[in-house]
């Protein structure tokens, strides 16, 4: 039923700290876990690896604002006959055990969010009100969520009663050196190139709330290390991948504008 | 006839300016403005043809008319130059037009600036003459002895400006890239601030830091376009490197000047090493700045500059033995450039060698090469007893704005406090007014008749809020109790985000029954079915911040009625019962006042913060706000906006309360401070904030709507009724 979503060769990740140990105990529970961390330094990629690792299909669902309880749980739909239901994309991770990875949730309204409420306790079920169904979720199903805290904390922000079923494992940008070698090895480049790509975004992420929102990503650093890789030299490497997309501010743009050349 | 004239009005141009002299003659002007004109009109002629130095007869006469004689003769030797400088008719006729326009403005001043004409196109160009003479004319409002010393430049503010007009690139316009720069490179984020005007001397003007506080030069005199964006940053990388890698001041101790000047240059290039070490990029950004030559003249100061450069510039060679001893010296320590003390040992040894060469060192006149540098001054800790020796103070003072007159800048006052008793003494000023306003910002201010946003124009002063009689609070409560439990039912009302159900979607997350049974219908019938059968619920959520802005101008004293009662008591009381509206709805609110004193004062009172919860703390400090001084809306206006503008809401809006039109004692033209009211207006909508008026007592429909636009103020009339409608109408308005 979801072989689709089995993930066949090994996502690289290379571990920080001894988060994939934690991960494999609270699966072996069946605790449902929250990763927390800014955008872009490895949550998608970790809960990858660890689906692999644990040979368990991943079902992804983003999560965005105008996502219902529907679009969690299923629907019904119309055809020629009348109407007929529709699994959602957590219903079926509920029925056939998969680890159900919920991306960025605070995106979801709250209203929303408290559906995954009785799957997150000792019940583990998943009501389906509107069909009048009570789904005994599967014993290898286990719910994952992520969350930025820093990301528009006043206006979003998860339920205090959402928030206390969870462990939580915090992601932070790994030690340089650490980075420096993800990004060397992701995009090929030598790790001179890296350890000045990730000084740069040491630097970027110091005006975090100083101008910018959050400062350079992992993620965008091995976008630039692919750039420098196809031949783009660092200075419009780090213009395209980094500075452009993270600030619209012309301020902000000629400072990074300039620490990339300080550090280059 | 004079010399040239056949040549220079050849053909037809002889009669115009032969009669263009005899209209001169006529007039009355006296001899020697008809014969200065005879002859400049000609210099003028050859230069950009005949025709504009005929026109010049006429600005002439209106010059004479308005300033007199002298002024005239200043004008015909001020033409030719701007002649030649211009190089076209139209420029030429655009100044004459200026010139005229200037002499009506301010006769006296006239004389001043023509007889500065030179220099002045030596360093501007039509455009920013204009800007630099109208700054000057809006800076000293009415007061004639204020503009003649401005155009004189006898006040400081002249230069600045000039400075400002001809060089583009200033701190102010790069202050906030800047600032983010140095956060970026070290993590750092010091008070950065302007140095204040005044100290145009042009000696070493250097950036200097302190603890927690940069203070930057608004200029480098003789450093444009984009050097001098380079120069700045140069400076902060530079003052970064010492906050990130420095361990605490050095104690001064027994040293000598000239060992204080060495010590800080390995400290400067310790500082810089460290930095370079992880971001190798700095030293292109540094080296470009070193500039020494290992040749000339073997001075203290030269010295120092050669071994600067040969600290930091490998391929920089200096044959001379002290420098070469410093470089071997710094870098045999290569391994403990992390410990500050190398400096002050390595410093002290090439100190005394200096001290055997019985070398001259003038500690009053030295200045740090190369400019990118700052003053040193806090790498020392200087004695706390000693009154001038405390340059910390000094330099806290000037950050202040209290620009002491007659007082070398402090930075070339780095000399041993113990040889040096006579400095002139330096002695905070205490704030001329007694409430004692903080400058937080400055804004731009709009002038109408220029067309320009003069930069940095407006100082706006926090003045920390006074608490009022603290039984104001239950007053209140009690006195609008009733109104206070009606407004609370409407908010309660309002407050309840009603879901809203929406039929026949292509979406939802329910099935709208009666579209199923209309498709279903569809269908049977063999007719094609609407497919949008689901129906959504939506909530409509309250997405808004709200800054209260208060009008508490003199005209805010004036009673209202017969029964003692003032506006800004009304006014006070109609907040008061608005903000429990507010603290109902969990709208975030800020309530602040503002009054001015001229540009440099607007008095600007925060009395809520919008994390702050309303409470008895703020009603008695709104019980505190006491009218006085006038109304300059605009600058306000932008404070609000700026502080507004970090809430992260969908709607943001300024609801500002008056009782009058903007005016100010420095803005005799009424026009001018509606016109930038306006302007400031637009500027925020452009910004998604909304500012909405509530005008009180007298009302001038034609300038309200002009500023705020006519769907954006409400008139209420009879003040006492304010706080009764002020909480309808802000729930009506941000329903």
């Amino acid at each position: 039923m979801l072989d689709g979503y089995m993930i066949e060769a090994e996502p690289y990740y290379r571990p920080t700290g001894n988060e994939v140990d934690l991960f494999s105990a609270a699966y072996q529970a069946r605790l449902p876990v929250m990763l927390k961390g800014p955008t872009g330094c490895g949550k998608t990629r970790f809960i990858e690896h660890m689906a692999w690792r644990l040979k368990r299909p991943l079902v992804t669902i983003s999560c965005h604002e105008d996502m219902t309880a529907s679009d969690l749980v299923g629907r019904f739909l119309l055809d020629p006959s009348g109407t007929v239901w529709a699994d959602g994309p957590l219903t079926l991770a509920v029925r056939h055990g998969a680890i159900c990875y919920l991306d960025e949730i605070v995106e979801a309204r709250q209203d929303t969010t408290v559906v995954i409420h009785a799957l997150t306790d000792d019940r583990r079920i998943l009501p389906l009100e509107k069909k009048g169904e009570l789904v005994q979720a599967h014993p290898d199903f286990q719910l994952v969520i992520s969350y930025n805290p820093g990301y528009q904390s006043v206006l979003k922000d998860l339920k205090e009663s959402t928030k206390q079923r969870f462990c939580a494992l915090d992601f932070g940008y790994p030690d340089p050196s650490v980075e420096t070698e993800i990004v060397a090895s992701e995009a090929g480049i030598d790790s001179a190139t890296a350890h000045t790509l990730v000084e740069i975004a040491r630097r970027s992420r110091n005006l975090r709330g100083q101008g910018l929102n959050e400062g350079a990503s992992t993620r965008m650093l091995i976008s630039a290390g692919l750039l420098i890789k196809a031949g783009v030299p660092l200075g419009e490497a780090c213009t395209v991948a980094l500075i452009v997309p993270i600030t619209d501010d012309p301020d902000m743009r000629d400072a990074l504008g300039n620490v990339v050349a300080a550090c280059g | 006839m004079p010399g040239g004239a056949a040549e220079a009005f050849s053909g037809e141009w002889m009669a115009p300016w032969l009669r263009a002299r005899r209209k001169l003659e006529g007039a009355g002007y006296g001899e020697a403005v008809c014969q200065s004109y005879a002859r400049t009109s000609i210099v003028v002629a050859f230069e950009i043809g005949p025709e504009p130095a005929i026109d010049m007869a006429d600005t002439l006469s209106a010059i004479t008319i308005k300033s007199g004689r002298k002024a005239a003769a200043h004008f015909c030797e001020a033409a030719p130059v701007a002649a030649r400088k211009l190089g076209s008719a139209p420029r030429f006729r655009t100044w004459l037009s200026l010139m005229q326009r200037f002499a009506a403005l301010a006769p006296e001043s006239i004389v001043p600036v023509l007889s500065r004409m030179t220099a002045l196109m030596e360093e501007l160009n039509v455009t920013q003459l204009e800007a630099w003479l109208l700054a000057g004319v809006r800076l000293s409002g009415v007061d004639v002895e204020k503009r003649l010393a401005f155009f004189a430049f006898e006040t400081p503010e002249a230069a600045r400006l000039l400075d400002r007009e001809s060089k583009g690139i200033g701190f102010f316009e790069m202050d906030r890239r800047l600032r983010a720069y140095l956060c970026a490179l070290f993590g750092v984020h010091p008070v950065i601030r302007e140095a204040p005007p005044g100290r145009h001397d042009g000696s070493g003007r250097r950036s200097s830091f302190g603890e927690g506080f940069v203070q930057m030069p608004g200029h480098y005199r003789g450093v444009r376009g984009p050097e001098a964006e380079m120069l700045f940053r140069a400076a902060l990388a530079h003052i970064g490197a010492h906050m990130r890698f420095g361990q605490g001041r050095f104690v001064l101790g027994q040293l000598k000047p000239l060992q204080v000047a060495v010590v800080s240059l390995i400290e400067d290039a310790r500082g810089e090493h460290l930095a370079m070490a992880e971001m190798p990029g700095l030293r292109r950004l540094w080296t470009a700045f070193h500039v020494a030559e290992a040749s000339g003249a073997l001075t203290a100061e030269s010295r120092f500059a050669r071994l600067s450069r040969a600290l930091i510039d490998p391929e920089f060679k200096d044959i001379d033995g002290w420098v070469r001893k410093g470089r071997d010296l710094f870098f045999a320590a290569r391994d403990k450039w992390d410990d500050p003390q190398i400096s002050r040992s390595i410093g002290n040894l090439l100190g005394n060698d200096l001290g055997q060469l019985r070398i001259q060192f003038n500690a009053k006149t030295y200045a740090v090469q190369p400019l990118y540098r700052d003053d040193n001054l806090g790498l020392w800790a200087f004695p706390e007893d000693g009154a001038p020796e405390d340059r910390s103070e000094i330099l806290l003072d000037a950050a202040r704005m209290t620009p002491n007159e007659g007082t070398r800048p402090p930075d070339t006052t780095r000399n041993d406090p113990e040889t040096d008793q006579n400095t002139e003494r330096v002695r905070p000023r205490a704030p001329d007014n007694p409430e004692g306003g903080v400058m937080v910002a400055r804004h731009v201010e709009y002038d109408y008749e220029a067309r320009v946003e003069r930069p940095d124009w407006v100082t706006i002063q926090a003045v920390p809020p006074r608490a009022g009689p603290s039984g104001y609070a239950s007053e209140v409560a009690q006195r609008y109790q009733q109104l206070i439990a009606r407004i609370t039912a409407l908010v309660n009302a309002a407050r309840v985000g009603r879901p809203e159900r929406i039929r026949k979607q292509q979406d939802g997350e329910t099935l709208d029954l009666d579209a199923c049974i209309e498709a279903v219908r569809d269908m049977r019938s063999g007719i094609m079915p609407d497919l949008r059968v689901y129906q959504a619920r939506r909530r409509q959520h309250r997405d808004l911040s709200v800054s209260v802005l208060l009008d508490t101008s003199a005209s805010t004293g004036d009673p209202v009625g017969d029964v003692g009662v003032a506006i800004i008591d009304v006014l006070r009381d109609a907040t008061v019962v608005l903000a429990h509206a507010m603290a109902e709805l969990r709208d975030p609110f800020s309530i602040a006042t503002f009054h001015s004193n001229g540009r440099d004062e607007v008095r600007y009172t925060q009395i809520k913060q919008f994390d702050e919860p309303m409470g008895r703390g703020v009603t008695t400090v709104l019980a505190g706000v006491r009218p006085g001084l006038s109304t300059r809306l605009g600058a306000a206006l932008r404070e609000t906006g700026a502080r507004l503008a970090q809430q992260p809401t969908h709607r943001r809006l300024i609801l500002l309360i008056s009782d009058g039109e903007p005016s100010d004692i420095d803005c005799p033209d009424p026009r001018y401070l509606i016109e930038d009211a306006r302007r400031a207006v637009q500027g925020l909508a452009s910004q998604g904030i909304n500012v909405f008026c509530v005008q009180v007592g007298q009302r001038n429909r034609e300038t309200e709507e002009r500023v705020f636009g006519r769907r954006n103020i409400v008139h209420i009339a009879s003040i006492a009724e304010l706080p009764e409608k002020l909480s309808i109408l802000y729930l009506r308005l941000t329903a």
